[in-house]
């Protein structure tokens, strides 16, 4: 069975490339366009992984990480964020957080993170 | 003498040692003198330039030259008392007419005989001595007014201001030194010019000069150019009302003009690092802005790259298909095995590289990309048309074009905490300087960003943020409204002060209501706070309509 990967940005177009950069990695890839979408489906599957974008409206990517945890314990957590040096290294520790990634992200690097969270 | 002693004379005496009025034995001189009352101090003294020295040293009316005085000192006295000095009158052994009119020739200014002393003298004396007074006291009255005039006059000269003084028709009748310095034009030569000259490309209706003379209006601190002779164009501030005489009668118009081009370069200092630390601010907003579009493009390309090698296995495929069918054409029925197997080689690789998808993707992710690179060049520009430095000159602005673009800027900083709200109406153009309204609207919605994002925190929430642009009478009002904390009413009063804050210290300059403020202000126009503390605030930026001048167009 694949594992499954939720993929949450707010940016459609983010969310296209993602889906665009992974087609052939082997992921069954959920797309949510907002963190209330992402938590429908945090409670809806069994993912495996999860991959947010920080800075959305109303929730950010750490909060939703967090509820992923609470909800999904062994699922990896991966933040990806346009300006990653604002987020807090002490945030990411609490949740455990398996990688942040910035934006532009290196597709040889996104790839090689997933597949060793997944391990 | 005596304090109370009103009228002061001196004697010439040729007596050394007798006391001036030790009684009958005295000449007839003193005796009548004397009779002018007890307010009167007579000094005796012996020679001549005693006499001089005293008269010239003291507020002295009159010097009598008594009989028995040797002829020799009283021509000494009358030589020195020539040009200035109390009147002298000679008192003369006998009357002798010849005698009087040499002593008049010498400067004397009354001559009496000794016999007649006791009847003339007295009348003479005070004859003398009023006039003597009348005289002084018109000198003195002249050389205070003629030191009062001085004064003035170095006052107006030396003022750091230019006054200039215009008639009914305009024409200066008036200028001080620094207003001929300020005009560039040589000294003296301002008066009889006309003033309007010097506010050339100012259009006639806005030059506040002959605004004050046309509708009598009165302005303090306006902002107007002037043109000096030289082309050079000096930002000045004007302040200037109607000139009336004491009957209220409209004489013309005086006007002050202060220099601003030094405080114009130190506010556009201040602005451009408060600018900056706005920017600062922004850095991680745009940034966000910016890395999404170049996230996805970068990752798209990538992806491109790979759909061309895909569809370059595909093409070579098809090479190989065409070759193959050449072949079967010329070979005849053997070849179409080879045909089969190049049609089913292509069939495979079709499927591997899943074509179809590949196809219609690329066409995807090329228009996404584009759009991506569009949304980039949209960020670029409008951070490029806020850092831009405004032309020294005002030019026609779209205000709405200046508040959406500065939303635009901001938006992404705000969007995880606020709903953005905009109701923009008809608005006409004003003249005006476009960077400082993106400034002042910045600092404005940065402001009320706080606001909201201070009062939702991290509930995720959104505050409202409405911004709406309407014409209010003669004016042009842009509001931002936010339902965040309010101000405290204590506070009110003091968000417009430099460096006043209620932020943690490093979250803000302070400065940029203040800053808002004075843009606001320096362009004829005011802002307006209102708030209800936990509740929100309203701004409202006014400016008067620029009205629409032909020739400015």
């Amino acid at each position: 069975m694949k594992p499954i990967l939720l993929i949450v940005d707010d940016e459609i177009r983010v969310l296209s490339a993602l889906r665009r950069t992974l087609r052939k990695e082997g992921y069954e890839i959920l797309l949510a366009s907002s963190p209330q979408e992402a938590l429908k489906f945090i409670g809806d599957y069994e993912i495996n992984a999860i991959l947010s974008d920080h800075k959305m409206p109303g929730m950010s990517g750490l909060e939703v990480l967090a509820e992923a945890q609470r909800q999904r314990p062994n699922a990896a957590r991966i933040l990806i964020s346009g300006w990653p040096e604002a987020v807090e290294p002490a945030e990411l520790a609490a949740l455990d957080v398996h990688a942040l990634l910035p934006k532009p992200w290196d597709d040889a690097e996104l790839k090689s993170e997933l597949a060793r969270a997944l391990r | 003498m005596a304090q109370s002693t009103l009228v002061r004379i001196v004697l010439l005496n040729p007596s050394p040692g007798a006391p001036a009025r030790a009684g009958g034995s005295e000449s007839p001189a003193v005796a009548s003198l004397a009779r002018l009352g007890a307010e009167v101090g007579i000094e005796a003294v012996h020679t001549a330039s005693e006499a001089g020295a005293h008269a010239l040293g003291h507020e002295v009316d009159l010097i009598v030259a008594d009989t028995g005085v040797a002829a020799a000192e009283v021509e000494a006295l009358l030589e020195r008392m020539r040009d200035e000095g109390p009147p002298v009158v000679v008192v003369m052994d006998a009357d002798d007419p010849e005698a009087a009119l040499d002593w008049f020739r010498r400067g004397a200014s009354d001559c009496v005989a000794a016999g007649a002393a006791s009847e003339a003298l007295p009348a003479a004396a005070l004859d003398l001595i009023r006039r003597h007074r009348t005289n002084r006291e018109r000198q003195t009255a002249e050389r205070r007014i003629a030191s009062l005039r001085r004064y003035t006059k170095n006052i107006i000269q030396n003022i750091h201001s230019a006054l200039l003084v215009v008639d009914g028709a305009c024409r200066i009748t008036y200028a001080n030194s620094t207003a001929e310095e300020l005009l560039g034009e040589p000294p003296g030569s301002l008066l009889g010019q006309e003033a309007t000259r010097f506010f050339a490309g100012e259009a006639a209706a806005d030059q506040p000069l002959l605004r004050t003379l046309e509708k009598g209006e009165r302005f303090r601190g306006a902002e107007a150019w002037v043109a000096r002779a030289d082309g050079e164009r000096v930002p000045v501030a004007i302040f200037c009302g109607p000139m009336r005489d004491d009957a209220g009668q409209e004489l013309g118009a005086v006007a002050i003009l202060q220099d601003q081009s030094e405080t114009r370069r130190l506010q556009r200092q201040l602005f451009q690092s408060e600018k900056m630390a706005s920017i600062g601010q922004l850095a991680a907003g745009v940034a966000h802005e910016i890395n999404n579009p170049a996230g996805f493009i970068d990752a798209n390309l990538f992806q491109m790259e790979e759909y061309v090698a895909d569809l370059r296995r595909l093409w070579r495929r098809a090479r190989a298909l065409e070759s193959a069918a050449r072949s079967a054409l010329e070979a005849g029925p053997t070849g179409a095995e080879a045909l089969r197997t190049e049609l089913a080689a292509l069939r495979a690789e079709a499927d591997e590289v899943d074509a179809d998808f590949v196809l219609e993707d690329l066409g995807k992710a090329i228009r996404e990309s584009r759009e991506g690179s569009e949304r980039i060049r949209h960020i670029v520009q409008d951070l490029r048309t806020f850092a831009r430095p405004d032309a020294r000159e005002r030019v026609w602005a779209d205000v709405n074009q200046c508040v959406d673009s500065t939303a635009n800027i901001v938006w992404s900083l705000m969007k995880h905490a606020v709903e953005l709200e905009k109701d923009y109406g008809e608005l006409p153009a004003l003249l005006s300087h476009p960077g400082q309204l993106k400034q002042v609207f910045m600092n404005l919605l940065m402001n009320a960003y706080q606001a909201v994002a201070a009062k939702v925190g991290d509930s995720g929430a959104l505050g409202r943020i409405r911004i709406a642009t309407a014409v209010e009478g003669a004016d042009l009002v842009v509001t931002i409204q936010d339902e965040g904390i309010g101000i405290a009413n204590d506070d009110l009063a003091r968000i417009f002060d430099p460096f006043f804050t209620t932020r943690e210290v490093g979250t803000g300059t302070g400065l940029g209501l203040s800053t808002a403020f004075h843009l606001v202000q320096a362009q004829g126009g005011r802002i307006e706070a209102e708030s209800r503390e936990g509740e929100g605030s309203t701004f409202r930026v006014v400016f008067p309509q620029t009205p629409p001048d032909p020739s400015a167009r």
